[in-house]
């Protein structure tokens, strides 16, 4: 068995154990379902087969055997031997911090920045952060670039959870000090790359198109309308400039 | 005759409603070149081309329009993976895997224009193969899917799943299988579709409309797919493109025999429930290796070998539309995609899809194919520069158009938890060799599968027996039976020792 084989293994282990953890707890979920002739969504019925937990009792049960079956094959190919060694794991450092950083730039950017400040100056930190942080592969990049859009993100979180004040501006001003901020310390090192001096005019070229393509163009609804920028531009497109070609 | 004489009279209507209206040129150039670019890119795929556009033209244009943005950019996706293949030797998409083993060595050797030209034919000639198989054969199925009824449903959806898992799985069958159950797992969340009972909603009301499929679809393919570009690569050095372009018509008239097999076989494949284009071109290329007198040179340089995947990738395109259309199973991951698009629109393919729709996808497609031929033959040079973009650039650009695509389909911010949620299970689930194929076709059919599998046994009074006492189910069953006790290794070594003696 070659050594990928052997790190898949140990990892099928480590997946068939979480698998079996979660169709035993949705399977015991499932029995809040009326199986039995209860009352469901208000009409009584004996039959097992007008039940909405049949379907789900089936997968549910099938997942688990599968995990079974999973199980045994990981432990016999020796993934249970080497489970608790990052070896047999195929743990490697430098990838855990690539996809932890980026893990928490996404995150930040979906949970916290994206429902709460302006889409224009969030894509653009996003933009910059992930080209910034990933295109040399160095580590102290990644983690500044992860840094950066996790205070922007982290504030934007804490300072206004509820939907009730996603409308604040606070939260957006910090975004675009910690974007201009990233970009001149990105420009100052970019040195000739000719790809670190292009990320500027992408990060704000791509969001601005993009979200008056889909709110002008398309009429669709997009994220956090009443942004920084994004009120503006609306104001000056229905004010200014639409009543150009309307008149 | 006279069938095959009224279809093409309903297509030449289509067709031509369609030629007339300048917004389709429109749609069909900036898709079809979308549609190349992604394939184009290393890093992106057909079915991210296709998912992505389902977010933006999903349900904010006329279906027509959108149907022409998303067939033209999974054609042009399908074909655009080539141009990585041959010059620089990497995929650009899973599809041309196949097309670097020859396209490659052909460009070194400084045939790298003539391997270009001969490939954009042959995906031209492919699709058009597909398409006409489709406007055929999806007439005749949907005449034999009439009689199809609750329980042939539920098993034709269940033996999509397991074939998708059994034949998408790069590591162990059984991981398929797991991945199309974790998709129908994902599927029961919500009102269920016969009694409305909540399930697994945890008191969220947002829970109780279920997974959106727009989300779940940019998450399982989008997010793990920018999770595991963002790192630095350094661009392998891309051979120079030398000779002409545009083929000469004796070298596609010496090939013809090669291109027509591998387009037969490639909408074969593609008609085969959740397998995709690139099993299609391995597929027709081994069977190319095996039949054709040039055998020996495949993966040496062969045109017969680059021309046997190119045109089953494209002709699969027809082929996975065909049970789409008729059953409402996507044939392949970027007809997962589209049938994401059918649902957001409110249309249910199946026996009861509207005849004129089929005949527009037909006329679409052949417009589609058309474009790209065109686009192929006399903009190569443009995509050919697209090449040397990095990832780390476009890949960030890939979130910003995810995130708004999949906020502006309708379930606003959750749609993107629910994204986010599902790309970074689907990551690790690549990580540990699951496919996501499965596991998408699992969440799209897990609604039909439920309503199906229950209003049958309603109907039967809980009676097990209907779902082998009509012929077609009793077909079914036994395929289902037969393919999960195929890969039980009891079964398959007693297959081998039977195959042995019988040989």
């Amino acid at each position: 068995m070659d050594q990928d084989t052997e790190v898949l293994r140990t990892r099928d282990f480590w997946g068939a154990l979480a698998l079996m953890a979660i169709s035993a707890f949705f399977l015991w979920r499932t029995f809040d379902i009326p199986l039995w002739g209860e009352n469901r969504a208000g009409v009584s019925s004996a039959n097992w087969y007008n039940s909405a937990a049949i379907v789900p009792l089936g997968i549910f049960s099938a997942l688990a055997a599968l995990s079974l079956v999973l199980l045994g094959i990981s432990i016999r190919a020796g993934g249970a031997q080497r489970a608790l060694s990052s070896v047999g794991i195929g743990w490697s450092a430098k990838e855990a911090l690539r996809f932890s950083t980026i893990g928490i730039i996404l995150f930040f950017y979906v949970a916290g920045l994206v429902p709460r400040v302006d889409f224009v100056l969030c894509s653009g930190l996003l933009i910059t952060a992930l080209t910034f942080g990933f295109h040399k592969g160095q580590g102290r990049r990644m983690i500044l670039a992860a840094l950066s859009v996790a205070v922007a993100g982290g504030y934007a979180l804490a300072a206004h959870l509820p939907q009730s004040e996603w409308a604040a501006h606070d939260d957006d001003w910090l975004t675009l000090l910690v974007w201009i901020g990233l970009t001149v310390w990105m420009l100052c090192r970019a040195r000739g790359d000719r790809v670190l001096k292009a990320v500027p005019t992408i990060a704000v070229i791509v969001p601005a198109l993009l979200v008056c393509a889909m709110a002008f163009g398309f009429r669709q609804n997009v994220p956090n309308r009443g942004g920084l920028l994004f009120k503006q531009i609306e104001y000056h497109y229905y004010v200014t400039i639409r009543p150009l070609w309307r008149g | 005759m006279d069938f095959v004489l009224l279809q093409l009279s309903g297509f030449a209507g289509a067709f031509i409603a369609l030629v007339l209206d300048p917004l389709t040129y429109a749609y069909l150039i900036i898709s079809v070149f979308l549609g190349i670019t992604f394939g184009a890119l290393p890093g992106l795929t057909a079915t991210l081309a296709v998912t992505i556009l389902t977010g933006f033209f999903g349900n904010k244009i006329p279906l027509d329009y959108s149907l022409i943005a998303l067939l033209g950019a999974y054609v042009g996706a399908i074909y655009g993976g080539s141009y990585p293949s041959i010059l620089l030797n990497i995929p650009g998409t899973a599809a041309s895997a196949a097309t670097a083993m020859d396209g490659h060595p052909l460009a070194k050797a400084g045939r790298g224009g003539e391997a270009l030209g001969l490939t954009t034919t042959a995906s031209f000639i492919g699709t058009l193969i597909g398409t006409f198989a489709l406007l055929i054969f999806v007439w005749l199925l949907l005449l034999l899917s009439k009689n199809i009824a609750s329980p042939e449903k539920a098993l034709l959806a269940l033996f999509g799943i397991l074939l998708s898992g059994t034949l998408m799985s790069e590591d162990l069958v059984i991981k398929g299988w797991i991945a199309g159950l974790i998709g129908l797992a994902m599927a029961m969340v919500g009102l269920d579709p016969l009694l409305s009972e909540p399930r697994y909603t945890f008191g969220w009301s947002y829970m109780l409309s279920g997974f959106q499929v727009v989300p779940v679809l940019m998450g399982a393919f989008a997010v793990p797919q920018i999770i595991d570009g963002m790192r630095h690569m350094e661009m392998g050095q891309m051979v120079q493109l030398k000779g002409r372009i545009l083929p000469n018509l004796s070298s596609i008239r010496r090939y013809m025999p090669t291109i027509t097999r591998s387009g037969v076989i490639g909408t074969g494949v593609g008609s085969l429930p959740g397998v995709g284009e690139d099993v299609a071109g391995w597929v027709s290329y081994g069977v190319g290796k095996t039949v054709s007198k040039d055998g020996e040179n495949f993966g040496k340089g062969s045109i017969e070998g680059l021309l046997s995947s190119e045109t089953a990738n494209n002709a699969c395109i027809g082929g996975a539309l065909i049970p789409l259309l008729v059953l409402g199973i996507p044939g392949s991951p970027p007809a997962a995609a589209l049938m994401g698009a059918f649902k957001i629109n409110n249309i249910i393919p199946g026996p009861t899809i509207d005849p004129e729709i089929i005949l527009r996808v037909v006329a679409i497609m052949v417009l589609a194919s058309f474009t790209m031929f065109v686009m192929g033959l006399f903009t190569a040079r443009v995509f050919i520069k697209i090449l040397r973009i990095p990832q780390v650039v476009f890949l960030p650009v890939v979130m910003v158009l995810t995130t708004i695509g999949s906020f502006s389909v309708g379930g606003g911010i959750n749609d993107l938890y629910l994204m986010l949620g599902v790309g970074f299970v689907a990551y690790f689930m690549n990580l540990m060799k699951y496919p996501i194929a499965p596991l998408v076709i699992g969440v799209i059919l897990g609604g039909l599968f439920d309503e199906t599998f229950r209003r049958s046994l309603l109907i039967s009074g809980g009676d097990l027996t209907v779902f082998a006492s009509r012929p077609v189910a009793a077909i079914l069953l036994m395929l289902n039976v037969t393919l999960v006790l195929s890969q039980i290794p009891v079964m398959k070594r007693a297959l081998g020792r039977f195959r042995g003696k019988v040989i």
